[in-house]
């Protein structure tokens, strides 16, 4: 399982860097452009007061809260960032097993003396390793500078808002693995999490103004989602309920991998249908 | 299934092996035995179930039913100690094809807890004359094929399943690739080869087993399988001669009857006794058999109607 890891997390370096420096890069604007957001809160907040409220909700609040420290990180950072360290989380979690059998490499890799647990739970702990250091990677950019600006913030304090961040790469990582074990491609894995995650995202912060989106919003991790609240101390629930349903899903994903045919490259694909195709036979049989 | 070898002799083993792919019966009770120290060839054209059943030695698939013992394990319930104690080499080779030669055959060791012996490596490596520094994604197809190769003998396994080894390779890399393949088994290992190239299976292999759409319809020493095919034989004669008699010989068909009666071909299943007791008294000038390969045993095989 070590040798799985290390290898894995080793291809990953690209994606941590990319990433993580992403991240980091948002926090470097974020902070210094913090005291010229307070110098001009008054123009700032009549502008955002005539937003309407559908698209104050997306960014996670209402006028009132963006004048808070909190309020500012969260609606400029901390409410976006799961969709786009999701993105990462998704490619990756799809393709930590299904990337190797599309091309054909996992045959051979899996005849090697490394049961398919131990392969799974290492590139697994490759994901969550790499995932981790690209909250850390991000966290350093959101530090960095802190000393230079009027945000009142501990470097410990900052570190907070990416837990749960982590906690929502984690989840779609663990439902893009799961997915691209049940579905025939992996593409359609990523396609199908993706799609969770963009209407995870939707609803969950839709909710705030329609009852009935609420509902369903409680099955979707966004709403498990704390963003910049979390400065203000973190709400470990959420975050613990999140990880034990990513473990759940890392489980199901184990479950169905140690069960399965191991497929060749080009076995099994999945495409949509050649309509138009099939018209032409219609017209000719007709 | 009859076991003709003591049960520590047979390295591999497969009862009533069936496994369908959705409404495809891939294999429908596959009974195959291979004895320890053995060159095995597996002979089939393509989908006839060669690459299935070998997966399925390794636990890369699992049969839908059937008994599998693989080095006296079962590889469902013991993976790992059969692939240990294994080498592979499958039929679609992929690799990383950033890689280089180097790093991959690192990998793949590294995959076996670092166990290859890298003196014989080496020397596998300058036999085939495989560039190791080189990414592999600018490497041919039949250089891709020697890092296979190499991967599946470089740590001396016990049991070397191979799935068209010599595929991709030119004719002077199979013959090197064959010769390595008789040099594991002077070593001690068990081969078992799945092939559709009967020459080389003709070469190398002590026993062959034929599959046909899932069935195995023959399994025999590669030498007896041809000895017992039929032969054609030509016959010239002295002086013309009636071939009748002849064609009344158990085994012998008359096929043809040229130069006045001078010269017949007839074609002779098994052995040659009963001819050449019959040919006893007449006027043989000269007797011409023509030895069938064993890719025309095969091309019979699959050219009856299934």
């Amino acid at each position: 399982m070590w040798t799985t890891l290390r290898y894995t997390l080793a291809s990953l370096r690209g994606q941590i860097i990319g990433w993580g420096l992403g991240v980091a890069a948002l926090g470097l604007i974020l902070i210094p452009f913090y005291d010229i957001f307070q110098a001009e809160q008054g123009d700032l907040m009549e502008m955002v007061e005539n937003y309407p409220p559908e698209l104050l909700a997306f960014f996670g609040g209402d006028a009132a809260t963006l004048a808070t420290t909190e309020g500012y990180l969260g609606m400029y950072a901390f409410s976006m960032l799961p969709v786009i360290v999701g993105i990462f989380a998704v490619i990756e979690g799809s393709g930590l097993l299904a990337s190797d059998e599309e091309s054909g490499r996992l045959d051979l890799i899996v005849a090697h003396p490394v049961s398919r647990a131990a392969l799974l739970w290492g590139r697994t702990l490759a994901f969550v390793a790499a995932s981790l250091a690209i909250m850390v990677l991000g966290w350093l950019g959101f530090v960095v500078l802190l000393g230079g600006s009027s945000l009142d913030i501990g470097w410990g304090q900052m570190a907070l808002p990416f837990l749960p961040l982590l906690a929502q790469t984690l989840i779609y990582g663990a439902l893009a693995l799961l997915l691209s074990m049940l579905l025939p491609a992996r593409r359609l894995a990523a396609a199908v999490a993706g799609g969770v995650m963009a209407a995870s995202y939707f609803l969950s912060s839709m909710a705030s103004l329609n009852d009935s989106l609420a509902a369903v919003a409680r099955f979707l991790p966004y709403d498990y989602y704390q963003g910049g609240e979390a400065l203000g101390g973190l709400d470990w629930i959420p975050f613990l309920v999140l990880l034990a349903a990513g473990t759940v899903l890392l489980l199901l994903a184990w479950w169905r991998f140690d069960r399965r045919d191991i497929r060749v490259a080009g076995e099994g694909g999945w495409r949509l249908p050649d309509l138009r195709l099939r018209r032409t036979e219609t017209a000719r049989e007709a | 299934m009859t076991t003709n070898a003591s049960e520590e002799q047979v390295v591999l083993m497969t009862e009533e092996l069936r496994k369908s792919y959705g409404p495809v019966q891939a294999l429908r009770g596959v009974d195959l035995e291979v004895r320890r120290g053995e060159i095995f060839g597996f002979l089939g054209p393509n989908g006839a179930g060669k690459t299935t059943t070998i997966r399925c030695l390794l636990d890369l698939i699992r049969p839908d039913g059937g008994t599998i013992r693989v080095l006296g394990i079962d590889p469902q319930a013991d993976p790992v100690a059969v692939q240990a104690r294994s080498g592979y080499l499958p039929g679609e080779l992929r690799l990383y094809d950033n890689l280089t030669a180097r790093r991959q055959l690192r990998f793949l060791s590294d995959m076996r807890g670092g166990n290859a012996d890298w003196d014989f490596a080496r020397e596998l490596v300058q036999q085939l004359d495989l560039a190791m520094d080189r990414p592999i994604k600018n490497l041919s197809k039949g250089n891709n094929q020697k890092i296979g190769v190499v991967q599946a003998l470089m740590h001396r396994p016990e049991l070397l399943l191979l799935d068209e080894p010599t595929a991709g390779l030119d004719p002077l890399m199979q013959r090197e690739v064959l010769g390595l393949i008789e040099q594991a088994r002077a070593d001690g290992a068990t081969v078992f080869f799945s092939s559709h190239v009967m020459s080389e299976v003709q070469t190398i292999a002590d026993r062959v087993a034929m599959i046909r759409q899932g069935e195995i319809v023959e399994v025999a020493d590669t030498r007896s399988l041809i000895d017992r095919a039929m032969r054609e034989v030509t016959v010239t004669f002295k002086e013309a001669v009636s071939p009748e008699a002849l064609a009344k010989v158990p085994g012998v068909t008359l096929l043809s009857r040229n130069d006045g009666g001078m010269r017949v071909i007839l074609q002779v299943k098994g052995d040659m006794e009963a001819l050449i007791g019959a040919l006893d008294g007449m006027p043989v000038r000269e007797l011409e058999t023509s030895k069938p390969s064993l890719e025309e045993v095969f091309l019979r095989y699959y050219e009856e109607p299934g």
